[in-house]
Protein backbone atom coordinates (compact mmCIF):
# COMPACT_ATOMS: atom_id res chain seq x y z
CA UNK A 1 0.00 0.00 0.00
CA UNK A 2 1.53 3.30 -1.10
CA UNK A 3 2.14 5.94 1.53
CA UNK A 4 1.23 9.59 1.51
CA UNK A 5 3.84 12.18 0.62
CA UNK A 6 3.88 13.41 4.22
CA UNK A 7 4.63 9.92 5.51
CA UNK A 8 7.32 9.29 2.88
CA UNK A 9 8.98 12.59 3.72
CA UNK A 10 9.12 11.60 7.39
CA UNK A 11 10.66 8.23 6.52
CA UNK A 12 13.22 9.92 4.27
CA UNK A 13 13.94 12.36 7.06
CA UNK A 14 14.66 9.51 9.46
CA UNK A 15 17.07 7.95 6.97
CA UNK A 16 18.93 11.13 6.03
CA UNK A 17 19.44 14.12 8.32
CA UNK A 18 19.85 16.42 5.31
CA UNK A 19 16.20 15.95 4.32
CA UNK A 20 14.05 18.90 5.32
CA UNK A 21 10.79 20.51 4.25
CA UNK A 22 9.76 24.06 3.43
CA UNK A 23 6.08 24.87 3.23
CA UNK A 24 4.28 27.66 1.47
CA UNK A 25 1.06 27.53 3.46
CA UNK A 26 0.97 23.73 2.97
CA UNK A 27 1.93 22.68 6.48
CA UNK A 28 -0.12 19.49 6.42
CA UNK A 29 2.43 17.94 4.08
CA UNK A 30 5.19 18.60 6.61
CA UNK A 31 3.28 17.88 9.81
CA UNK A 32 4.64 14.35 10.41
CA UNK A 33 8.22 15.51 9.72
CA UNK A 34 7.70 18.54 11.94
CA UNK A 35 6.36 16.41 14.78
CA UNK A 36 9.55 14.36 14.88
CA UNK A 37 12.12 16.89 13.64
CA UNK A 38 10.68 20.33 14.38
CA UNK A 39 13.82 22.21 13.29
CA UNK A 40 13.75 20.54 9.86
CA UNK A 41 10.28 21.71 8.85
CA UNK A 42 9.94 25.37 7.96
CA UNK A 43 6.87 27.44 7.15
CA UNK A 44 7.43 30.54 5.02
CA UNK A 45 3.81 31.62 4.70
CA UNK A 46 2.12 32.49 1.43
CA UNK A 47 5.29 33.56 -0.33
CA UNK A 48 6.41 31.37 -3.22
CA UNK A 49 9.42 33.45 -4.21
CA UNK A 50 10.77 33.21 -0.70
CA UNK A 51 9.89 29.51 -0.55
CA UNK A 52 12.24 28.74 -3.42
CA UNK A 53 14.95 31.14 -2.28
CA UNK A 54 14.93 29.67 1.23
CA UNK A 55 15.08 26.16 -0.20
CA UNK A 56 18.02 27.19 -2.40
CA UNK A 57 19.78 28.56 0.68
CA UNK A 58 19.21 25.34 2.58
CA UNK A 59 20.79 23.50 -0.34
CA UNK A 60 23.74 25.92 -0.24
CA UNK A 61 24.24 24.64 3.32
CA UNK A 62 24.13 21.02 2.05
CA UNK A 63 20.54 20.19 2.90
CA UNK A 64 18.07 18.35 0.66
CA UNK A 65 14.96 20.49 0.93
CA UNK A 66 11.51 19.59 -0.34
CA UNK A 67 9.76 22.88 -1.11
CA UNK A 68 6.02 22.48 -1.28
CA UNK A 69 3.28 24.74 -2.55
CA UNK A 70 0.19 24.62 -4.72
CA UNK A 71 0.98 23.69 -8.34
CA UNK A 72 -0.14 26.85 -10.14
CA UNK A 73 1.63 29.16 -7.73
CA UNK A 74 4.73 27.14 -6.96
CA UNK A 75 5.53 26.85 -10.67
CA UNK A 76 4.48 30.28 -11.94
CA UNK A 77 4.81 32.93 -9.22
CA UNK A 78 8.39 31.91 -8.52
CA UNK A 79 9.39 30.67 -11.94
CA UNK A 80 12.44 32.90 -12.02
CA UNK A 81 13.61 31.71 -8.59
CA UNK A 82 13.29 28.11 -9.77
CA UNK A 83 15.08 28.87 -13.01
CA UNK A 84 17.82 31.01 -11.52
CA UNK A 85 18.33 29.82 -7.94
CA UNK A 86 17.72 26.11 -8.56
CA UNK A 87 18.53 25.55 -12.24
CA UNK A 88 21.39 27.96 -12.90
CA UNK A 89 22.30 27.70 -9.22
CA UNK A 90 22.47 23.89 -9.57
CA UNK A 91 20.78 23.34 -6.21
CA UNK A 92 19.58 20.03 -4.86
CA UNK A 93 16.02 21.20 -4.22
CA UNK A 94 12.86 19.20 -4.82
CA UNK A 95 9.95 21.43 -5.74
CA UNK A 96 6.66 19.75 -4.90
CA UNK A 97 3.32 20.72 -6.38
CA UNK A 98 1.13 19.56 -3.54
CA UNK A 99 -2.31 20.26 -4.93
CA UNK A 100 -3.76 21.62 -8.11
CA UNK A 101 -1.86 19.94 -10.94
CA UNK A 102 -3.32 20.56 -14.42
CA UNK A 103 -7.00 21.39 -14.05
CA UNK A 104 -7.55 19.64 -10.73
CA UNK A 105 -9.25 22.80 -9.51
CA UNK A 106 -11.67 22.81 -12.46
CA UNK A 107 -14.51 25.23 -11.71
CA UNK A 108 -12.50 26.98 -9.02
CA UNK A 109 -11.15 28.92 -11.94
CA UNK A 110 -8.24 29.60 -14.24
CA UNK A 111 -6.23 31.32 -11.50
CA UNK A 112 -5.93 27.86 -9.96
CA UNK A 113 -5.18 25.91 -13.12
CA UNK A 114 -1.59 24.81 -13.60
CA UNK A 115 -1.86 23.86 -17.25
CA UNK A 116 1.52 25.46 -17.97
CA UNK A 117 3.47 23.65 -15.24
CA UNK A 118 4.97 20.91 -17.42
CA UNK A 119 6.06 23.31 -20.15
CA UNK A 120 7.59 25.74 -17.69
CA UNK A 121 9.48 23.22 -15.60
CA UNK A 122 10.67 21.41 -18.71
CA UNK A 123 12.33 24.61 -19.95
CA UNK A 124 14.89 24.61 -17.16
CA UNK A 125 18.18 22.83 -17.84
CA UNK A 126 18.97 19.94 -15.44
CA UNK A 127 15.43 19.97 -14.02
CA UNK A 128 13.81 16.55 -13.68
CA UNK A 129 10.05 16.82 -14.14
CA UNK A 130 7.72 14.11 -12.88
CA UNK A 131 3.95 13.89 -12.87
CA UNK A 132 3.04 10.56 -11.28
CA UNK A 133 -0.31 8.97 -12.10
CA UNK A 134 -1.13 7.79 -8.60
CA UNK A 135 0.08 7.49 -5.03
CA UNK A 136 2.25 4.48 -5.81
CA UNK A 137 4.22 6.43 -8.39
CA UNK A 138 4.26 9.48 -6.17
CA UNK A 139 5.94 7.57 -3.36
CA UNK A 140 8.56 6.18 -5.70
CA UNK A 141 9.12 9.49 -7.47
CA UNK A 142 9.70 11.22 -4.14
CA UNK A 143 12.16 8.54 -3.03
CA UNK A 144 13.96 8.74 -6.38
CA UNK A 145 14.17 12.52 -6.10
CA UNK A 146 15.66 12.28 -2.62
CA UNK A 147 18.27 9.83 -3.86
CA UNK A 148 19.27 11.92 -6.89
CA UNK A 149 21.29 15.12 -6.90
CA UNK A 150 19.80 18.16 -8.62
CA UNK A 151 16.52 20.03 -8.92
CA UNK A 152 13.23 18.20 -9.35
CA UNK A 153 9.64 19.16 -9.88
CA UNK A 154 7.09 16.58 -8.80
CA UNK A 155 3.36 17.09 -9.06
CA UNK A 156 1.83 14.89 -6.38
CA UNK A 157 -0.98 12.48 -7.23
CA UNK A 158 -3.35 11.61 -4.43
CA UNK A 159 -5.52 8.84 -5.89
CA UNK A 160 -5.18 5.23 -6.92
CA UNK A 161 -4.86 4.22 -10.56
CA UNK A 162 -8.06 2.34 -11.50
CA UNK A 163 -7.68 -0.85 -13.53
CA UNK A 164 -3.92 -0.65 -13.25
CA UNK A 165 -1.71 -3.66 -12.56
CA UNK A 166 -1.39 -4.93 -8.97
CA UNK A 167 1.26 -3.11 -6.98
CA UNK A 168 3.64 -6.08 -6.74
CA UNK A 169 3.85 -6.18 -10.53
CA UNK A 170 4.66 -2.51 -10.84
CA UNK A 171 7.96 -0.73 -11.08
CA UNK A 172 8.85 2.94 -11.18
CA UNK A 173 11.99 4.09 -12.89
CA UNK A 174 12.70 7.76 -13.54
CA UNK A 175 12.72 8.54 -17.23
CA UNK A 176 11.13 5.26 -18.20
CA UNK A 177 7.59 5.13 -19.55
CA UNK A 178 5.30 2.46 -18.14
CA UNK A 179 3.67 0.18 -20.70
CA UNK A 180 0.13 -0.27 -19.40
CA UNK A 181 -1.50 -1.86 -22.47
CA UNK A 182 -0.05 -3.07 -25.71
CA UNK A 183 -1.55 -2.96 -29.14
CA UNK A 184 -0.89 -1.97 -32.72
CA UNK A 185 -3.79 0.33 -33.66
CA UNK A 186 -2.18 3.41 -32.11
CA UNK A 187 -0.15 4.53 -29.12
CA UNK A 188 -1.68 6.73 -26.46
CA UNK A 189 0.92 8.56 -24.36
CA UNK A 190 -0.67 9.95 -21.23
CA UNK A 191 0.52 11.70 -18.13
CA UNK A 192 -0.74 12.15 -14.58
CA UNK A 193 -4.50 12.35 -14.14
CA UNK A 194 -5.00 11.53 -17.83
CA UNK A 195 -3.60 8.02 -17.46
CA UNK A 196 -6.94 6.59 -16.25
CA UNK A 197 -8.64 8.28 -19.21
CA UNK A 198 -6.15 6.64 -21.55
CA UNK A 199 -6.94 3.26 -20.00
CA UNK A 200 -10.65 3.93 -20.38
CA UNK A 201 -10.05 4.80 -24.03
CA UNK A 202 -8.20 1.53 -24.46
CA UNK A 203 -11.22 -0.31 -23.05
CA UNK A 204 -13.63 1.54 -25.36
CA UNK A 205 -11.43 0.75 -28.36
CA UNK A 206 -11.04 -2.86 -27.29
CA UNK A 207 -14.83 -3.19 -27.42
CA UNK A 208 -14.53 -2.13 -31.06
CA UNK A 209 -11.83 -4.69 -31.69
CA UNK A 210 -8.95 -2.20 -31.65
CA UNK A 211 -5.94 -2.73 -29.40
CA UNK A 212 -3.93 0.37 -28.52
CA UNK A 213 -0.66 0.75 -26.70
CA UNK A 214 -0.92 2.91 -23.60
CA UNK A 215 2.21 4.53 -22.18
CA UNK A 216 2.22 6.29 -18.84
CA UNK A 217 4.84 8.99 -19.38
CA UNK A 218 5.27 9.96 -15.73
CA UNK A 219 8.65 11.56 -16.37
CA UNK A 220 8.30 14.50 -18.73
CA UNK A 221 11.97 15.33 -18.45
CA UNK A 222 14.17 13.53 -19.26
CA UNK A 223 11.56 11.98 -21.54
CA UNK A 224 11.72 8.35 -22.62
CA UNK A 225 12.82 8.82 -26.24
CA UNK A 226 13.16 5.10 -26.86
CA UNK A 227 9.58 4.39 -25.89
CA UNK A 228 8.34 7.17 -28.15
CA UNK A 229 10.43 6.10 -31.12
CA UNK A 230 9.44 2.46 -30.64
CA UNK A 231 5.80 3.55 -30.68
CA UNK A 232 6.47 5.52 -33.86
CA UNK A 233 7.78 2.36 -35.48
CA UNK A 234 5.25 -0.11 -34.11
CA UNK A 235 2.01 1.85 -34.41
CA UNK A 236 0.55 4.06 -37.18
CA UNK A 237 -0.39 6.99 -34.94
CA UNK A 238 0.63 8.56 -31.63
CA UNK A 239 -1.81 10.44 -29.45
CA UNK A 240 -0.65 12.45 -26.47
CA UNK A 241 -3.10 13.13 -23.67
CA UNK A 242 -2.47 15.67 -20.92
CA UNK A 243 -4.49 17.94 -18.68
CA UNK A 244 -2.25 20.80 -19.78
CA UNK A 245 -1.65 23.10 -22.67
CA UNK A 246 -0.29 21.10 -25.58
CA UNK A 247 2.23 23.90 -26.09
CA UNK A 248 5.50 22.79 -24.58
CA UNK A 249 4.16 20.09 -22.30
CA UNK A 250 3.87 16.35 -22.99
CA UNK A 251 2.56 16.95 -26.51
CA UNK A 252 5.35 19.37 -27.22
CA UNK A 253 7.98 17.05 -25.78
CA UNK A 254 6.79 14.06 -27.84
CA UNK A 255 6.60 16.21 -30.99
CA UNK A 256 10.20 17.28 -30.45
CA UNK A 257 11.38 13.69 -30.09
CA UNK A 258 9.57 12.64 -33.26
CA UNK A 259 10.76 15.65 -35.26
CA UNK A 260 14.36 15.32 -34.11
CA UNK A 261 14.37 11.67 -35.18
CA UNK A 262 12.72 12.40 -38.52
CA UNK A 263 9.82 10.12 -37.63
CA UNK A 264 6.80 10.58 -39.87
CA UNK A 265 4.26 8.93 -37.64
CA UNK A 266 1.19 11.20 -37.37
CA UNK A 267 0.82 12.84 -33.97
CA UNK A 268 -2.38 14.08 -32.34
CA UNK A 269 -1.87 16.23 -29.27
CA UNK A 270 -4.90 16.19 -26.97
CA UNK A 271 -4.93 18.79 -24.23
CA UNK A 272 -5.76 22.46 -23.98
CA UNK A 273 -5.35 23.91 -27.45
CA UNK A 274 -3.71 27.20 -26.51
CA UNK A 275 -6.71 28.48 -24.61
CA UNK A 276 -7.85 29.27 -21.08
CA UNK A 277 -10.45 26.83 -19.81
CA UNK A 278 -13.09 29.32 -18.72
CA UNK A 279 -16.19 27.46 -17.56
CA UNK A 280 -17.91 25.84 -14.63
CA UNK A 281 -18.51 22.16 -14.21
CA UNK A 282 -16.82 19.06 -12.90
CA UNK A 283 -13.24 18.17 -13.77
CA UNK A 284 -14.63 15.57 -16.16
CA UNK A 285 -16.83 18.24 -17.75
CA UNK A 286 -13.66 20.21 -18.47
CA UNK A 287 -12.07 17.16 -20.08
CA UNK A 288 -15.08 16.62 -22.33
CA UNK A 289 -15.46 20.29 -23.29
CA UNK A 290 -11.80 20.70 -24.15
CA UNK A 291 -11.33 17.38 -25.91
CA UNK A 292 -9.10 15.49 -23.55
CA UNK A 293 -11.39 12.62 -22.61
CA UNK A 294 -11.31 8.93 -23.48
CA UNK A 295 -13.91 9.65 -26.14
CA UNK A 296 -11.60 12.19 -27.77
CA UNK A 297 -8.87 9.54 -27.85
CA UNK A 298 -11.26 7.05 -29.47
CA UNK A 299 -12.17 9.65 -32.08
CA UNK A 300 -8.52 10.33 -32.83
CA UNK A 301 -7.76 6.61 -33.24
CA UNK A 302 -10.69 5.74 -35.49
CA UNK A 303 -10.45 8.95 -37.56
CA UNK B 1 51.50 49.25 20.56
CA UNK B 2 48.54 50.59 22.49
CA UNK B 3 45.01 49.42 21.81
CA UNK B 4 44.38 52.76 20.21
CA UNK B 5 47.38 52.35 17.91
CA UNK B 6 46.43 48.83 16.85
CA UNK B 7 42.90 50.01 16.15
CA UNK B 8 44.25 52.84 14.00
CA UNK B 9 46.49 50.39 12.21
CA UNK B 10 43.59 48.05 11.50
CA UNK B 11 41.40 50.84 10.18
CA UNK B 12 44.27 52.18 8.10
CA UNK B 13 44.76 48.78 6.50
CA UNK B 14 41.06 48.43 5.78
CA UNK B 15 40.93 51.90 4.23
CA UNK B 16 43.88 50.96 2.03
CA UNK B 17 42.18 47.67 1.07
CA UNK B 18 39.03 49.58 0.11
CA UNK B 19 41.15 51.91 -2.01
CA UNK B 20 42.70 48.92 -3.79
CA UNK B 21 39.24 47.46 -4.42
CA UNK B 22 38.25 50.77 -6.01
CA UNK B 23 41.41 50.82 -8.12
CA UNK B 24 40.51 47.37 -9.48
CA UNK B 25 36.94 48.48 -10.22
CA UNK B 26 38.22 51.54 -12.06
CA UNK B 27 40.72 49.47 -14.04
CA UNK B 28 37.91 47.07 -15.01
CA UNK B 29 35.96 50.08 -16.26
CA UNK B 30 39.02 50.95 -18.30
CA UNK B 31 38.73 47.61 -20.08
CA UNK B 32 34.99 47.18 -20.48
CA UNK B 33 31.63 48.54 -19.47
CA UNK B 34 31.31 48.17 -15.69
CA UNK B 35 28.73 48.82 -12.96
CA UNK B 36 31.08 51.31 -11.37
CA UNK B 37 28.52 53.23 -9.30
CA UNK B 38 27.30 50.48 -7.01
CA UNK B 39 30.68 48.76 -6.99
CA UNK B 40 32.44 51.83 -5.67
CA UNK B 41 29.74 52.44 -3.07
CA UNK B 42 30.28 49.04 -1.42
CA UNK B 43 34.10 48.98 -1.51
CA UNK B 44 34.46 50.00 2.15
CA UNK B 45 31.84 47.49 3.26
CA UNK B 46 33.55 44.67 1.38
CA UNK B 47 36.97 45.59 2.75
CA UNK B 48 35.61 45.49 6.30
CA UNK B 49 33.76 42.23 5.70
CA UNK B 50 36.50 40.27 3.93
CA UNK B 51 39.46 41.63 5.89
CA UNK B 52 37.93 41.92 9.34
CA UNK B 53 34.55 40.31 9.89
CA UNK B 54 34.00 37.21 7.76
CA UNK B 55 35.49 33.87 8.70
CA UNK B 56 36.62 32.50 5.34
CA UNK B 57 39.42 30.28 4.08
CA UNK B 58 40.62 31.25 0.60
CA UNK B 59 42.39 27.89 0.28
CA UNK B 60 39.14 26.09 1.00
CA UNK B 61 36.23 28.24 -0.19
CA UNK B 62 33.69 25.52 0.68
CA UNK B 63 34.86 25.22 4.29
CA UNK B 64 31.89 24.24 6.50
CA UNK B 65 32.83 26.74 9.16
CA UNK B 66 32.83 29.76 6.89
CA UNK B 67 30.64 32.77 7.24
CA UNK B 68 28.47 33.05 4.16
CA UNK B 69 28.37 36.17 2.04
CA UNK B 70 25.84 36.83 -0.72
CA UNK B 71 26.04 39.87 -2.96
CA UNK B 72 22.37 40.23 -3.74
CA UNK B 73 23.11 43.23 -5.97
CA UNK B 74 25.04 40.89 -8.24
CA UNK B 75 25.82 43.51 -10.87
CA UNK B 76 28.37 45.02 -8.47
CA UNK B 77 30.51 41.91 -8.71
CA UNK B 78 33.59 43.86 -9.87
CA UNK B 79 34.04 45.07 -6.28
CA UNK B 80 33.42 41.59 -4.89
CA UNK B 81 35.82 40.01 -7.35
CA UNK B 82 38.44 42.56 -6.37
CA UNK B 83 37.92 41.80 -2.67
CA UNK B 84 38.10 38.05 -3.30
CA UNK B 85 41.30 38.41 -5.32
CA UNK B 86 42.91 40.62 -2.69
CA UNK B 87 41.84 38.11 -0.02
CA UNK B 88 43.59 35.36 -2.00
CA UNK B 89 40.75 33.35 -3.52
CA UNK B 90 42.34 33.75 -6.95
CA UNK B 91 45.15 35.81 -8.49
CA UNK B 92 44.61 39.53 -8.94
CA UNK B 93 45.68 39.10 -12.57
CA UNK B 94 42.37 37.36 -13.27
CA UNK B 95 40.64 40.72 -12.81
CA UNK B 96 42.19 41.93 -16.04
CA UNK B 97 40.16 39.34 -17.98
CA UNK B 98 36.71 40.77 -17.12
CA UNK B 99 34.11 39.33 -19.55
CA UNK B 100 36.76 37.79 -21.82
CA UNK B 101 36.54 34.34 -23.36
CA UNK B 102 36.72 31.69 -20.61
CA UNK B 103 37.44 34.25 -17.89
CA UNK B 104 36.35 33.51 -14.32
CA UNK B 105 35.34 37.17 -14.00
CA UNK B 106 31.73 37.42 -15.14
CA UNK B 107 29.47 40.44 -15.55
CA UNK B 108 27.24 39.29 -12.69
CA UNK B 109 28.21 37.20 -9.66
CA UNK B 110 28.62 33.61 -10.80
CA UNK B 111 29.23 30.87 -8.25
CA UNK B 112 29.96 28.42 -11.03
CA UNK B 113 32.84 30.45 -12.43
CA UNK B 114 34.37 32.42 -9.60
CA UNK B 115 36.06 30.85 -6.55
CA UNK B 116 34.75 32.29 -3.30
CA UNK B 117 31.30 33.18 -4.60
CA UNK B 118 28.68 31.00 -2.90
CA UNK B 119 25.56 32.13 -4.71
CA UNK B 120 25.03 33.36 -8.27
CA UNK B 121 23.13 36.62 -8.39
CA UNK B 122 22.23 39.32 -10.86
CA UNK B 123 18.46 39.18 -10.83
CA UNK B 124 17.53 41.50 -7.98
CA UNK B 125 15.54 40.36 -4.98
CA UNK B 126 16.94 36.83 -4.68
CA UNK B 127 19.80 37.13 -2.20
CA UNK B 128 17.94 37.72 1.04
CA UNK B 129 15.72 34.66 0.57
CA UNK B 130 18.71 32.46 -0.16
CA UNK B 131 20.56 33.92 2.83
CA UNK B 132 17.53 33.18 5.00
CA UNK B 133 17.65 29.57 3.83
CA UNK B 134 21.38 29.30 4.54
CA UNK B 135 20.79 30.71 8.01
CA UNK B 136 18.03 28.18 8.66
CA UNK B 137 20.33 25.38 7.46
CA UNK B 138 23.08 26.57 9.78
CA UNK B 139 20.64 26.51 12.66
CA UNK B 140 19.57 22.95 11.78
CA UNK B 141 23.22 22.00 12.19
CA UNK B 142 23.47 23.77 15.53
CA UNK B 143 26.42 25.62 13.99
CA UNK B 144 27.73 29.14 14.53
CA UNK B 145 28.24 30.35 10.95
CA UNK B 146 26.92 33.79 10.19
CA UNK B 147 25.26 34.86 6.95
CA UNK B 148 25.77 38.30 5.39
CA UNK B 149 23.99 39.83 2.43
CA UNK B 150 24.58 43.14 0.71
CA UNK B 151 21.44 44.51 -0.89
CA UNK B 152 21.06 47.55 -3.07
CA UNK B 153 18.55 50.14 -1.94
CA UNK B 154 16.79 50.21 -5.31
CA UNK B 155 16.72 46.44 -5.13
CA UNK B 156 14.42 46.70 -2.12
CA UNK B 157 11.63 47.68 -4.51
CA UNK B 158 11.46 43.98 -5.39
CA UNK B 159 8.72 42.51 -3.20
CA UNK B 160 10.51 39.22 -2.66
CA UNK B 161 12.89 41.00 -0.25
CA UNK B 162 10.03 41.71 2.08
CA UNK B 163 8.83 38.12 1.97
CA UNK B 164 12.32 37.17 3.11
CA UNK B 165 12.51 39.97 5.68
CA UNK B 166 9.26 38.76 7.20
CA UNK B 167 10.40 35.13 7.33
CA UNK B 168 13.89 35.84 8.73
CA UNK B 169 12.41 37.83 11.59
CA UNK B 170 9.62 35.32 12.17
CA UNK B 171 12.21 32.56 12.52
CA UNK B 172 14.43 34.69 14.75
CA UNK B 173 17.58 34.40 12.65
CA UNK B 174 19.97 36.59 14.61
CA UNK B 175 22.97 35.16 12.76
CA UNK B 176 21.66 36.78 9.56
CA UNK B 177 22.82 40.27 8.59
CA UNK B 178 21.38 42.37 5.78
CA UNK B 179 23.54 45.31 4.76
CA UNK B 180 21.72 47.85 2.63
CA UNK B 181 23.93 49.89 0.30
CA UNK B 182 21.89 53.06 0.62
CA UNK B 183 23.43 55.04 -2.22
CA UNK B 184 20.08 56.55 -3.19
CA UNK B 185 20.51 55.96 -6.91
CA UNK B 186 19.34 53.23 -9.23
CA UNK B 187 19.21 54.23 -12.91
CA UNK B 188 17.93 57.51 -11.45
CA UNK B 189 17.31 58.96 -7.97
CA UNK B 190 15.72 56.21 -5.89
CA UNK B 191 13.49 58.40 -3.75
CA UNK B 192 12.02 60.01 -6.88
CA UNK B 193 11.57 56.76 -8.77
CA UNK B 194 10.05 54.77 -5.91
CA UNK B 195 10.31 56.09 -2.39
CA UNK B 196 11.86 53.79 0.22
CA UNK B 197 11.78 56.11 3.24
CA UNK B 198 11.28 55.57 6.07
CA UNK B 199 13.73 52.78 5.31
CA UNK B 200 14.99 52.03 8.81
CA UNK B 201 11.39 52.04 9.99
CA UNK B 202 10.44 49.51 7.34
CA UNK B 203 13.07 47.04 8.54
CA UNK B 204 12.22 47.66 12.17
CA UNK B 205 8.54 47.11 11.50
CA UNK B 206 9.38 43.75 9.94
CA UNK B 207 11.08 42.73 13.18
CA UNK B 208 14.73 43.47 12.41
CA UNK B 209 17.21 45.19 14.69
CA UNK B 210 18.39 48.18 12.68
CA UNK B 211 21.44 50.42 12.69
CA UNK B 212 22.31 53.21 10.30
CA UNK B 213 25.93 53.95 9.59
CA UNK B 214 28.08 56.08 7.29
CA UNK B 215 29.11 53.39 4.81
CA UNK B 216 32.34 55.21 3.95
CA UNK B 217 33.47 55.78 7.55
CA UNK B 218 35.59 52.68 8.14
CA UNK B 219 35.67 53.15 11.89
CA UNK B 220 31.89 53.36 12.06
CA UNK B 221 31.43 50.39 9.71
CA UNK B 222 33.79 48.19 11.72
CA UNK B 223 32.21 49.24 14.98
CA UNK B 224 28.77 48.31 13.66
CA UNK B 225 29.98 44.92 12.39
CA UNK B 226 31.58 44.22 15.75
CA UNK B 227 28.28 44.97 17.47
CA UNK B 228 26.48 42.12 15.66
CA UNK B 229 23.96 40.83 16.39
CA UNK B 230 22.33 44.14 17.20
CA UNK B 231 19.75 42.31 19.26
CA UNK B 232 19.45 38.67 20.36
CA UNK B 233 16.67 36.82 18.57
CA UNK B 234 16.36 39.25 15.68
CA UNK B 235 18.13 39.48 12.33
CA UNK B 236 20.28 42.59 11.95
CA UNK B 237 19.85 45.25 9.27
CA UNK B 238 22.73 47.63 8.73
CA UNK B 239 21.77 50.55 6.54
CA UNK B 240 25.00 51.92 5.11
CA UNK B 241 24.65 55.48 3.86
CA UNK B 242 26.85 55.59 0.80
CA UNK B 243 27.56 57.51 -2.37
CA UNK B 244 27.17 55.90 -5.74
CA UNK B 245 30.54 56.12 -7.46
CA UNK B 246 32.37 56.98 -4.21
CA UNK B 247 36.01 57.79 -4.84
CA UNK B 248 35.72 59.03 -8.42
CA UNK B 249 34.07 62.44 -8.41
CA UNK B 250 33.19 62.68 -12.09
CA UNK B 251 31.04 59.53 -12.14
CA UNK B 252 29.15 60.25 -8.93
CA UNK B 253 25.64 58.79 -9.13
CA UNK B 254 26.34 57.15 -12.49
CA UNK B 255 25.12 53.57 -12.74
CA UNK B 256 27.70 52.34 -15.25
CA UNK B 257 30.88 53.67 -16.77
CA UNK B 258 33.44 52.78 -19.39
CA UNK B 259 36.65 54.80 -19.13
CA UNK B 260 38.78 55.86 -22.02
CA UNK B 261 42.47 56.29 -21.26
CA UNK B 262 42.19 59.90 -20.17
CA UNK B 263 39.29 59.25 -17.79
CA UNK B 264 40.95 56.13 -16.47
CA UNK B 265 44.06 58.14 -15.66
CA UNK B 266 41.97 60.81 -13.97
CA UNK B 267 40.01 58.24 -11.96
CA UNK B 268 43.17 56.48 -10.83
CA UNK B 269 44.70 59.83 -9.89
CA UNK B 270 41.71 60.57 -7.65
CA UNK B 271 42.31 57.22 -5.96
CA UNK B 272 45.98 58.06 -5.46
CA UNK B 273 47.07 55.39 -7.90
CA UNK B 274 49.61 56.12 -10.64
CA UNK B 275 48.56 55.00 -14.10
CA UNK B 276 50.89 52.29 -15.38
CA UNK B 277 53.01 52.59 -18.50
CA UNK B 278 50.55 51.02 -20.93
CA UNK B 279 47.79 53.31 -19.73
CA UNK B 280 50.12 56.30 -20.31
CA UNK B 281 50.77 55.10 -23.86
CA UNK B 282 47.08 54.73 -24.69
CA UNK B 283 46.53 58.19 -23.38
CA UNK B 284 48.45 59.64 -26.30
Amino acid sequence: MAKSFAQVLLELGREDPRICGVSCDCWGFLAPLAAEFPERAIEVGIAEQNLIGVAAGLAVRGKTPFAIGMNPFVTMRCFEQIRTDLGYGARNVKVIGGYGGGMMYAAWGCTHHAVEEMALMRLIPTMTVVMPADVYETEHAVRAAAAADGPFFISLAHGELPSGPPEEERAFRLGEAVLLRDGDAATVVAVGPMVPEALRAADLLSARGLAVRVLNMHTIKPIDRQAILRAAQDTPRIITLEEHTVVGGLGGAVAEVLADAGARTPLTRLGLQDTFAVMCGSREDFWRRFGLSAEAVVEAVVA
Amino acid sequence: MTTHDSRSALLGELVETARRIRVHVVRIAGMSECHTGGSLSIADLLAALYFHTLKVDPANPGWDGRDYFILSKGHCVPALDAALALRGFFPEAALTTHLELDSIISGHACARLTPGIDVSTGSLGHGLSVATGVALGVRMDGAANRVFVILGDGELQEGSNWEAAMAAAHHGLDHLVAIVDRNRYQTGPTEEMMRLEPLAGKWASFGWAVRVVDGHDMGAVVEALEALPFERGRPSALIALTTKGQGVSFIRNHHMARFDAARLKAALAELGEPADASEETHNG
